[in-house]
């Protein structure tokens, strides 16, 4: 038996792949599969929602101690005059419980609807306004979401897509963060119809609250200037908010067709 | 938006690198098998005919361990969903039994044949993150065989 030094001419163990498309055809497929599970479950978590009453919610949620502590307590003066602008839009806008407000220090411009009634409002929001009526509707458009039960809605389908997520792949892979940034779109597009209908609930509760909508767009137009200063163009494809100017004109055209008149508004506090 | 800006990033260096890499690691082994092409390595138990006297015989080793780029990773966590071969870790595996068994016959460049050549494969990282293989280690290791110089041309029986 004599010894033939050669090395085999082709490579059988290493197959003659395409990678990318590969890669491409299989997270077409995944996605697929996970889009028509999100958008499946999320019809669930509507009917869920639905059945769930609003003493149920309440009670559910009193028993989970959500640690809203960025510090709430800071500005207590301040807090009791927004608990008291929220209890008077109670006429106009009856949430399905008592509403708690808690006033949180920081630099954020926005306010927070919480399972269980309870309401987040950042103090950054008080810096960017300068009328109690324009204040009154974003509380408006907050119990808007109390009164829609969109704060359930969208919990639901944050629970669902991490749990869709945590099934399909496992915990912590690059995959899961395709996922987040992809749903996160559809998530967005959902959430634009949602606050776009609290939009008119607070709508119309300013005009029943005040007999005017006089300063309901005044937030969305400081943003608006703040927005002009630092625009990139595509932010509006990942804002959960509709985009401002959107906003605004919906506002308007609602007013016109209401019949609802602005006038002047009052200072804040 | 920053995390899958960040993770497309990650996928783009993981794919041009790691194809970098592969496409040198592959040059490396091909020139060096075709120098050490002479140095027999078999599965066998016996010395291959030769009825030269043996001078002596060590036990010889070579290991390696590699691991995947992100983008491969990747593309095999996917194919998991689906099932199939994963091919993306097929030039994974190839690379590292070659190597280790260049690195087993480098070990020993001055015998004239290795035995009983055994390949062993373990992953590294299984466990760490998740259920996925990140790296394996090749082990490769055999009998090396020294003849004794006065008889060490082969010859037919």
């Amino acid at each position: 038996m004599n010894y033939h030094p050669s090395l085999p001419e082709h490579n059988d163990n290493v197959s003659h792949q395409r990678p990318v498309r590969e890669f491409f055809v299989l997270i077409t497929g995944v996605l697929i599969f996970v889009f028509i599970g999100y958008w499946a479950l999320g019809l669930v978590v509507d009917v869920a929602v639905d059945y769930l009453s609003s003493e149920q919610e309440a009670k559910l949620f009193s028993k989970v101690d959500i640690n809203w502590d960025f510090g709430k307590e800071s500005m207590p003066e301040e807090q009791a005059k927004i608990q008291s602008l929220v209890d008077s839009l109670t006429p106009c806008l009856a949430p399905p419980y008592p509403i708690t407000v808690s006033l949180v220090k920081s630099d954020v411009v926005n306010a927070m609807a919480i399972p269980g009634g309870k309401m987040v409002v950042f103090s950054g929001l008080l810096d960017s306004l300068s009328s109690t009526n324009g204040l009154m509707f974003i509380l408006a458009h907050e119990l808007g979401h109390f009164k829609n039960r969109d704060h359930l809605r969208l919990m639901g389908r944050g629970i669902v897509l991490s749990i869709l997520a945590l099934l399909a792949f496992g915990g912590d892979s690059g995959i899961s963060d395709i996922l987040a940034s992809t749903i996160n779109l559809r998530t967005a597009k959902y959430s634009q119809t949602r606050e776009s209908q609290a939009d008119q609930t607070a709508l119309q509760a300013l005009q029943c609250h005040f007999g005017h909508v006089g300063g309901a767009t005044e937030l969305f137009e400081r943003l608006q200037a703040q927005d002009a200063e630092a625009d990139f163009g595509f932010t509006h494809y990942f804002s959960t908010h509709p985009e401002l100017q959107q906003r605004i004109d919906d506002l308007n055209q609602l007013a016109q067709k209401l019949g609802y008149a602005v006038k002047g508004t009052q200072d804040l506090f | 938006m920053d995390s899958l800006t960040i993770f497309l990033i990650l996928l783009a260096l993981g794919f041009v690198f790691g194809k970098l890499a592969e496409r040198r690691h592959y040059r490396s082994i091909q020139a060096r098998e075709e120098i050490l092409v002479c140095l027999p390595a078999t599965s066998c138990k016996k010395p291959m005919g030769n009825s030269s006297p043996i001078n002596h015989v060590e036990l010889v080793h070579g290991h390696v361990v590699v691991s995947v780029d992100y983008f491969k990773q990747l593309l095999a966590g996917l194919r998991n969903f689906f099932g199939g071969t994963i091919q993306a870790y097929e030039t994974l595996l190839d690379r590292a039994r070659r190597e280790a068994v260049l690195r087993l016959k480098e070990s020993c460049p001055t015998a004239n044949e290795i035995l009983n050549l055994r390949i062993e494969t373990s992953s590294i990282s299984k466990g760490g993150s998740g259920d996925q293989v990140g790296s394996v280690e090749v082990l490769a290791y055999g009998t090396a065989i020294y003849y004794q110089p006065a008889s060490s041309q082969h010859s037919s029986p």
